[in-house]
């Protein structure tokens, strides 16, 4: 931007309209709005290049609907759709991104804290604790929690240290802690903690939403749930997904058509617990709205498969505020990752 | 236009070096100046394997024969040849009991370059302190042959006996060692006689009465001279300077943020240091007056485990638990390259002998073998890219100017059985001199 401030002696105050339009035709970008200093005259230039941006836009848009609309009628293929830029599309290279080659990630999966229990060693027993405060939606979120995690135990909080609470766990062999931190009266950060030494996650919950609270939900099943974890790429993210996956059991009864999803984007986890049923859908060619009339095949009508759910229990979002190497050790903890306001660069840049 | 800052990092001067991991694999790292001064791996030596884990390594640069010794976790100790990786000898108990070495880990290693214990030429001596405070000095002789455990003389002797050793270091003139960790105090011992010279003393309770319990995380002494000196890290992030000759409290203390002091590394100057913590900040302290000299800020989120300062240029590495390896310069402040290196960092240290083909033509003697190893090193070179898989391997693609030759016998893999990658650096970089031919 710093180049387009060039001189501009002819465009100040009330000056004709040809100045600026010579130059613009001349170099692109001489003119900005803001390099007016009359208000008036800068607002209703700047109102003009707006109207100008609004109906090339529509122009394109017009073209772009034309020349769809010609190539059905000949019956090619019409010009594909453009991708919209997102900022998952522009995200920011990341050379931590987990490869499907990579023998080093392997063999660290299976050295890390999380083997034993994804080799079925150890069944998952999840142990589920309060802060010290009270809470209003507190006890019905762990309730809700109970019945989303199989095999796990809530127990009262007390006047427990965090380290004896620990102690504890690993006497009666529970695989890991779930810690339900509460701020102004509200459920407001997880820990999660894997046992014996392994690592500590600490969550910022938001957006919590109960059971009650969802129209037309479902009531859960004691099946063992299906877990599904999108959008881990990178090694950190690798490894807080298998952190989630050790809370579950390792063998899915698909019969119970349960699913709990841990769906990452942009650096928020967003946790689903759904059920679901398949159907067969037969549709028409008449009827499909959403499908495209080039698919004038010689069918008439195509069964689909489709899988609808029905939203159970609570649904929330995780954000990932630090990974510690240890038990939770605030004082003497070693981190593996904590978030610093200096590692916020660019808006295109997640770690998960 | 997205918003983004990048940073653009400048490329680093020719170095080389190891870092150790937690799944006992050593990987080399270099950066030659005309590839961009990019650091990247080059070799990656060892089998994933997390017993092998390792828990401390030290490394003699010499020009003629260097030694590289590792500390895994399943209590071996193994001699490496830093060149090439090869295993030269390895000691499965080092400290002789019945104590399996899951529960008493090596937490201290070091190897020494003059020679100690009347040991004959050849020998390399070896100072190990384990985590319950059994410290173990022997040396080992490996020309006579490969696989013999130990000759020489051996003195083992108890650090503390409770708590535990989590930090040790020799000084510079190899005469003393200063040994601290939980509930231990910092004490020096004097080498060659055995014998604790002098021991810290806490500082007294604060203005409302708390007691911290000793907790040292790491030390160094801050000069290769002086062994008089040296800094403590806390883990109640406390940096302590003590002077042996002064008394027995800290000189000098100051906090540094909030986690615990987990690598501080001296300087060349010998009053500034080089701290790192828990939560991955690294800063430069003059211990002089104890000031923050300036903080080394690029994004490292994980805790820093290791620090090292590259003797001949102003260049300080770090590692730690984010599986990154940051190159800094030291009088700007400013990254000069971070390695992404997919484990839990341990240890890094430098190979100081390490001279890159530019510099070549000014430290050799006669031409003619420069021009033969100056081939020799393209040569390897050549063959080294194409195995390498890593991800900045385009740029090492570049450096293959010359045409393949035929290598030479005495290169190739005949004797590599052990190492993936092919490469002998050995007659390339050193000034001439002999290389006893590992056979491993």
């Amino acid at each position: 931007m710093a180049g387009k401030r060039k001189k501009s002696d002819g465009e100040e105050g009330g000056g004709g309209e040809d100045e600026p339009v010579i130059k613009k035709e001349k170099t692109k970008k001489e003119i900005l709005p803001s390099m007016i200093k009359n208000k008036d005259k800068r607002s209703e230039i700047h109102a003009k290049l707006q109207h100008q941006k609004k109906l090339d836009k529509r122009k394109r848009a017009k073209a772009r609907d034309a020349a769809i609309k010609r190539a059905l009628e000949l019956g090619e293929e019409p010009p594909a759709p453009k991708i919209p830029r997102t900022i998952e599309n522009t995200r920011e290279f990341d050379e931590t991104v987990c490869m499907p080659d990579d023998e080093e990630l392997f063999a660290g999966n299976d050295a890390d804290e999380f083997s034993s229990i994804m080799n079925r060693e150890r069944t998952p027993k999840i142990l589920i604790t309060t802060c010290r405060f009270n809470s209003t939606r507190g006890p019905a979120f762990i309730s809700e929690l109970l019945s989303v995690i199989p095999n796990a135990h809530y127990y009262k909080r007390g006047t427990y240290d965090l380290k004896k609470i620990v102690e504890y766990a690993n006497n009666k062999e529970f695989t890991s802690i779930i810690v339900v931190h509460t701020n102004r009266r509200e459920p407001d950060a997880l820990l999660v903690m894997t046992l014996p030494n392994g690592p500590t996650a600490h969550f910022k919950l938001s957006n919590l939403v109960l059971r009650k609270d969802i129209k037309n939900h479902g009531n859960p099943t004691s099946h063992e749930p299906e877990l599904i974890l999108h959008g881990f790429t990178t090694r950190l993210g690798h490894r807080v997904g298998r952190l989630f996956q050790s809370l579950f059991p390792q063998d899915p009864d698909f019969h119970g058509r349960r699913v709990v999803t841990f769906h990452n984007q942009r650096d928020f986890i967003f946790f689903r617990h759904h059920r679901y049923v398949f159907e067969t859908k037969e549709t028409k060619q008449t009827d499909s709205k959403g499908t495209k009339t080039k698919d004038a095949k010689d069918k008439v009508s195509q069964e689909k498969i489709k899988a609808r759910l029905q939203e159970c229990g609570p649904k929330f979002t995780l954000k990932l505020i630090s990974l510690q190497n240890g038990t939770f050790d605030t004082k003497g903890g070693e981190y593996e990752w904590v978030h610093k306001p200096e590692m916020d660069t660019s808006r295109r840049r997640f770690f998960l | 236009m997205p918003r983004t800052t990048t940073l653009e990092c400048p490329g680093c001067p020719p170095l080389r070096a190891l870092t150790f991991d937690v799944l006992g694999l050593i990987k080399v790292i270099e950066a030659r100046s005309k590839e961009g001064g990019a650091a990247k791996v080059v070799e990656r030596w060892g089998e994933p394997d997390s017993s092998k884990c390792v828990l401390a390594a030290s490394m003699v640069d010499r020009k003629k024969d260097p030694l590289l010794a590792v500390a895994r976790k399943n209590g071996t100790i193994d001699f490496l040849n830093p060149l090439n990786g090869h295993l030269r000898f390895a000691i499965s108990n080092v400290s002789d009991t019945a104590n399996r070495p899951e529960d008493d880990p090596i937490s201290g290693l070091h190897l020494f370059a003059s020679k100690k214990l009347d040991s004959e030429y050849g020998c390399c001596t070896l100072l190990a302190c384990t985590m319950k405070g059994k410290a173990i000095m022997r040396s080992y002789d490996n020309t006579l042959s490969p696989d013999l455990i130990s000759s020489g003389s051996t003195r083992t002797w108890d650090v503390c006996s409770s708590g535990n050793i989590l930090c040790s270091k020799v000084d510079g003139s190899e005469n003393y060692v200063l040994f601290g960790g939980k509930g231990v105090e910092m004490n020096v011992w004097d080498l060659s006689e055995c014998a604790k010279i002098w021991t810290a003393k806490s500082p007294p309770k604060n203005s409302l009465g708390i007691f911290t319990p000793t907790w040292f995380t790491s030390a160094t002494f801050l000069s290769k001279d002086d062994h008089r000196k040296f800094v403590a890290g806390t883990n109640s992030h406390q940096v302590r300077l003590y002077d042996i000759s002064a008394q027995r409290r800290p000189v000098m203390s100051f906090d540094f943020k909030e986690t615990p002091i987990k690598a501080v590394a001296e300087d060349l100057d010998g009053h500034t240091i080089y701290v790192g913590n828990g939560s991955g900040d690294l800063s430069a302290f003059d211990m002089r007056t104890g000031k923050l000299l300036g903080s080394f800020l690029g994004k490292c989120s994980g805790s820093i485990k290791s620090i090292a300062r590259l003797p001949e240029h102003p260049v300080v590495a770090s590692c730690g638990l984010d599986s990154y390896l940051r190159l800094w310069d030291v009088k700007t402040r400013q990254l000069l390259s971070a390695v992404f290196l997919k484990q839990h960092l341990v240890r890094v240290v430098f190979d100081s002998n390490f001279t890159s083909e530019d510099a070549v033509g000014s430290t050799r003697d006669p031409s003619v073998e420069e021009a033969e190893t100056v081939n020799e090193y393209e040569n390897g070179d050549e063959q080294d890219t194409q195995p390498v898989k890593r991800k900045k391997s385009s740029k090492e693609k570049k450096a293959n100017k010359k045409s393949k030759k035929k290598s030479n016998s005495n290169e190739t893999s005949a004797d590599d059985e052990g190492t993936k990658k092919i490469k002998k650096f050995k007659s390339k970089k050193r000034l001439k001199r002999e290389i006893p031919d590992d056979s491993s």
